[in-house]
């Protein structure tokens, strides 16, 4: 059995399903990111993880101890784990009390208490404040206080609620450099809720995407970003385009799929005559004023409805007798004079799109 | 207002020249009203916290009837103790009444309310997060109970002052249940009332400066002890 | 959540039995420590702070520890005067007794003592007196000493009625209405003793209540019917003990100071354990009766107060019902 195990979990709240048919695995050492959208489920999840709540129904297991026996197994499987919340609080009293409360709600002694605290306060560059009260902390630094709290009793579980959502950006880069040390310093097991998918990416070694209160999709990182098994997981994930259309013909692991009247070679393991979606990464679609002859199956004809720029990069929206998107850097963009009404070829290969039936 | 110029000079004079059985009188009501509301404490703000953390049924009805106790006349109170700590009364053979003891009861029941309700008021005022974090940190219920009182201190302690002063200020009980006896259940409140009706009005007006004096210690005492934390 | 386990439980138990000894030692504390002087019964010394010093302070009272509690109930004016507080220390040495004195109106004594709440009552209401004895509750009805009741009023006594018989005063402020006159209106001695006088004048009682604006009823105990009489320039019916207590503060002199009705007389009771069985202490009650109605504390009574007030408070009466 995983460390952490939740099995056929429902959680009811205001006659509304927040979980449904939920079950979920996380072995020893590993980090986890759940990602979805706001309101998916991932706090409730969060909570259940951390006994803070008991599901309406299911079972939720603790490094193979069924935690519904008793409040005693539950507060000893708690002890066990450390919770970031989402909107951390302090409490009413000095920084350093603020960290050392968990140690001492766990009966530690006094000398290695002190200890503890000041070596996690220094780790989270905050020992100059230990003596000033928490209250007057700006966000970053309550976040950091949150962490420190947590991380104090060495927890062998790290559950963090959206860690950097509250933050500008400066301070959630901060943060996020802090948790990523602290995960690789200490093998801990991490169950980590964001909504920023790209920083379940940099953090997770294994992601869950929870949309609408169920688990769509559990995989590696390359699984999730690039073979997403539904719409919602491919939406959510980035995959802005998405075909619907009909497989033709079959040639081995060569699929011809008619999407509205256009030809599309794709490579997938689905049959001929099957209804599929086609989906594709904006940034794996290449934009050129004229048909090249490449390895790349597909080249569609056709013309620039608008251009958005978006930091280093260039979104282009194409016409091809179905809209595409296309990411390509800023300067190339420049270079070819990219702008509405002009004529381009929308290049892509067979491997980059991800076929799944509908 | 000549009774007031001199009802000053008189209690400077009680204070400074340490008169025995004005102090002696101080001290008892010092020493009850700290004892009551102490005793108090003891019992409600665990029971402010179980009617705060508890849900159950009727608990808004509940928490407005502990507050419309709040103005509970402290005659109604002492009338009550009285019936039942009288000898001819159920709780007759204790033989308590007119001690010192059975005024601490009665002013345990009498600032009860208040504490009560206002520990309630005060838990309520703390942040539901803080519930969560402390159980996540793997505080256990009473450790979080423990926190929560201690996230609403300063609400408690004002509750507490309070408490406080409304047991040292009241006459009505002390009077009834206490009986005024010299040397064993007068105190400040109920010599200002035997002083008023005897006519010594500047003795009066001393004792309650004195009451006051009291009551601004222990004020400045608590902020003291609330600033340092 | 389950936030109040078993250990909470008891752990507020022990601090509630905690909190109860030590408020059971606080009390207890104060009957056995004691004693800074051996100047328990000297005489009241009469000095600038009388209400503090006419008595000798408690604290100067060296009760042993093992002492019973005897409780007597007593109508204001004779504690008020300070006669109490005169008497107490000699009786406690005598009978080597810790005394509780409950100053009360006569109506709170009588039911103190039905209640057995106290084991004696020195009171001054003839009539519930009587009552009193006569449903079984008090032993006798003894008589101790007594004083008369006034009518006092402005120097200038607007109504004319200085030197009247108090029925005759009455009869006159009915008719004539002028000068306002301020009744207590509590139903207390001194107030049933004004309805007995409104009615020897043969009126109805009720209707001198609706007499006019110059009837006014306070409500309020002696001192402040005194005040307010004095604020409204008008009469009023006091005990002689609470006005000369008062007198000092007031523009109020005496206009009727004569007439059998006026007699005031103080008794003492004890309470009948036959029928109140919970009372424990007749023996002390029967002592406090003999030592109010002996020779030497009855001369001491008589001379109460006569070189503090200027005039006798107190006529001793031994036991007899005095004749005015």
């Amino acid at each position: 059995m995983s460390f952490i195990e939740l099995r056929d979990i429902r959680q009811r709240r205001d006659g509304r399903d927040i979980l449904e048919n939920i079950s979920l695995s996380v072995a020893r050492g590993e980090v986890r990111a759940l990602i979805g959208p706001t309101g998916a489920g991932k706090t409730t999840l969060l909570r259940l993880a951390d006994l803070l709540d008991t599901p309406t129904s299911g079972m939720v297991f603790f490094d193979g101890c069924d935690t519904s026996a008793s409040e005693w197994v539950r507060l000893e499987a708690r002890r066990r784990m450390a919770f970031v919340l989402q909107k951390p609080i302090v409490f009413n009293t000095s920084v350093y009390e603020n960290v050392a409360s968990g140690l001492r709600w766990r009966g530690q002694g006094s000398r290695h208490l002190r200890e503890r605290v000041l070596e996690v306060l220094e780790m989270v560059r905050l020992a100059d404040y230990k003596d000033r009260n928490a209250r007057t902390l700006s966000g970053g630094e309550v976040q950091r206080v949150a962490i420190a709290r947590a991380i104090a009793i060495k927890p062998e579980v790290l559950l963090l609620d959206e860690p950097t959502a509250n933050l500008d950006p400066v301070s959630a880069s901060r943060i996020e450099e802090l948790i990523e040390g602290i995960i690789k310093k200490q093998s801990l097991t991490v169950l980590l809720a964001t909504h920023d998918m790209a920083q379940g990416q940099r953090l997770a070694d294994k992601i869950s995407v929870l949309v609408n209160g169920r688990i769509v999709q559990t995989g590696g990182l390359r699984e999730i970003f690039y073979s997403p098994m539904s719409r919602e997981v491919a939406e959510f994930v980035g995959m802005e385009n998405i075909l619907d259309g009909m497989i033709t013909s079959c040639e081995g692991e060569l699929a011809v799929i008619d999407v509205q009247g256009h030809t599309i070679e794709a490579v997938t393991d689905c049959h001929s005559g099957e209804n599929v979606s086609v989906l594709m990464r904006p940034e794996d679609i290449t934009v050129a004023l004229t048909r090249v002859s490449s390895s790349a199956r597909n080249s569609l004809a056709g013309t620039i409805t608008r251009t958005l720029s978006s930091g280093p990069f260039c979104r282009v929206e194409i016409d091809c007798g179905f809209p595409l998107v296309a990411l390509v850097t800023r300067r190339s963009a420049e270079e070819m004079g990219l702008e509405p009404g002009k004529r381009v070829y929308a290049t892509f290969k067979a491997v980059s799109l991800h076929v799944i039936r509908r | 207002m000549t009774e007031l110029w001199n009802g000053l000079l008189k209690a400077l004079e009680l204070i400074v020249t340490f008169n025995p059985e004005v102090m002696a009188i101080a001290g008892l009501s010092l020493r009850i009203a700290v004892t009551s509301t102490l005793l108090a404490a003891i019992i409600c703000l665990p029971l402010g916290s179980l009617v705060h953390f508890k849900q159950f049924h009727g608990k808004r009805v509940l928490i407005s009837l502990i507050q419309t106790f709040y103005s509970v006349p402290t005659v109604t109170v002492g009338l009550l103790v009285f019936v039942l700590f009288s000898r001819s009364g159920p709780l007759g053979g204790l033989n308590l009444l007119f001690t010192p003891t059975v005024m601490i009861l009665g002013q345990v029941l009498l600032v009860s309310p208040i504490l009560v309700g206002l520990t309630v008021s005060a838990l309520s005022g703390v942040d539901r997060t803080v519930t969560d974090t402390a159980r996540s940190l793997g505080a256990s219920g009473r450790q979080t109970a423990f926190l929560i009182l201690k996230e609403a201190r300063f609400a408690v302690m004002a509750a507490l002052v309070l408490g406080f002063g409304r047991a040292i200020s009241e006459v009505g009980l002390a009077l009834m249940v206490g009986g005024n006896i010299k040397g064993f259940t007068r105190v400040l409140t109920t010599a200002i009332s035997l002083e008023t009706s005897k006519g010594d009005w500047e003795l009066s007006m001393a004792l309650g400066i004195i009451l006051i004096i009291i009551a601004l210690v222990i004020n400045v005492v608590l902020n003291r002890i609330q600033q340092r934390r | 959540m389950k936030l109040f386990d078993k250990y909470t439980g008891i752990l507020l138990g022990l601090a509630l039995f905690a909190g109860l000894l030590v408020a059971g030692i606080s009390c207890t504390g104060e009957t056995t420590t004691t004693t800074s002087s051996p100047t328990a019964t000297q005489p009241p010394v009469t000095t600038t702070t009388p209400a503090v010093t006419t008595t000798p302070a408690s604290t100067d009272v060296a009760p042993l520890p093992a002492k019973a509690r005897f409780r007597v109930a007593t109508t204001t004016s004779l504690y008020d005067t300070g006669l109490w507080g005169y008497l107490e220390p000699m009786f406690e040495k005598k009978y080597d007794v810790e005394v509780d004195i409950l100053s009360l109106g006569s109506g709170a004594a009588f039911e103190y003592g039905k209640r057995g709440d106290v084991d004696v009552v020195t009171i001054h209401d003839k009539p519930n007196e009587l009552k009193f004895v006569s449903d079984n509750f008090g032993v006798e009805r003894v008589p101790f000493a007594y004083n008369y009741f006034l009518i006092v009023g402005p120097p200038g006594d607007p109504a004319g009625i200085k030197g009247m018989n108090p029925e005759d005063a009455f009869k006159k402020l009915m008719a004539t209405g002028e000068g306002t006159f301020v009744s207590r209106g509590d139903n207390s001695g001194t107030h049933s003793m004004e309805k007995t006088i409104w009615t020897n004048a043969g009126f109805n009682y009720a209707d001198v209540q609706k007499a006019g604006a110059w009837y006014v009823e306070s409500g309020l105990g002696m001192g402040p019917t005194l005040n307010l009489a004095n604020e409204k320039h008008g009469y009023t019916l006091a005990d002689m003990a609470t006005y000369v207590a008062f007198k000092a503060k007031l523009n109020l002199v005496p206009i009727v100071d004569k007439g059998s009705l006026l007699l005031n007389v103080y008794s003492v009771i004890a309470v009948n354990p036959e029928k109140v069985t919970v009372v424990k202490n007749i023996k002390m009650a029967n002592n406090l009766v003999s030592f109010l109605t002996s020779p030497e504390i009855q001369e001491l009574i008589g001379k109460y107060g006569a070189k503090e007030y200027g005039i006798q408070l107190f006529t001793p009466c031994a036991g007899n019902e005095p004749k005015g």
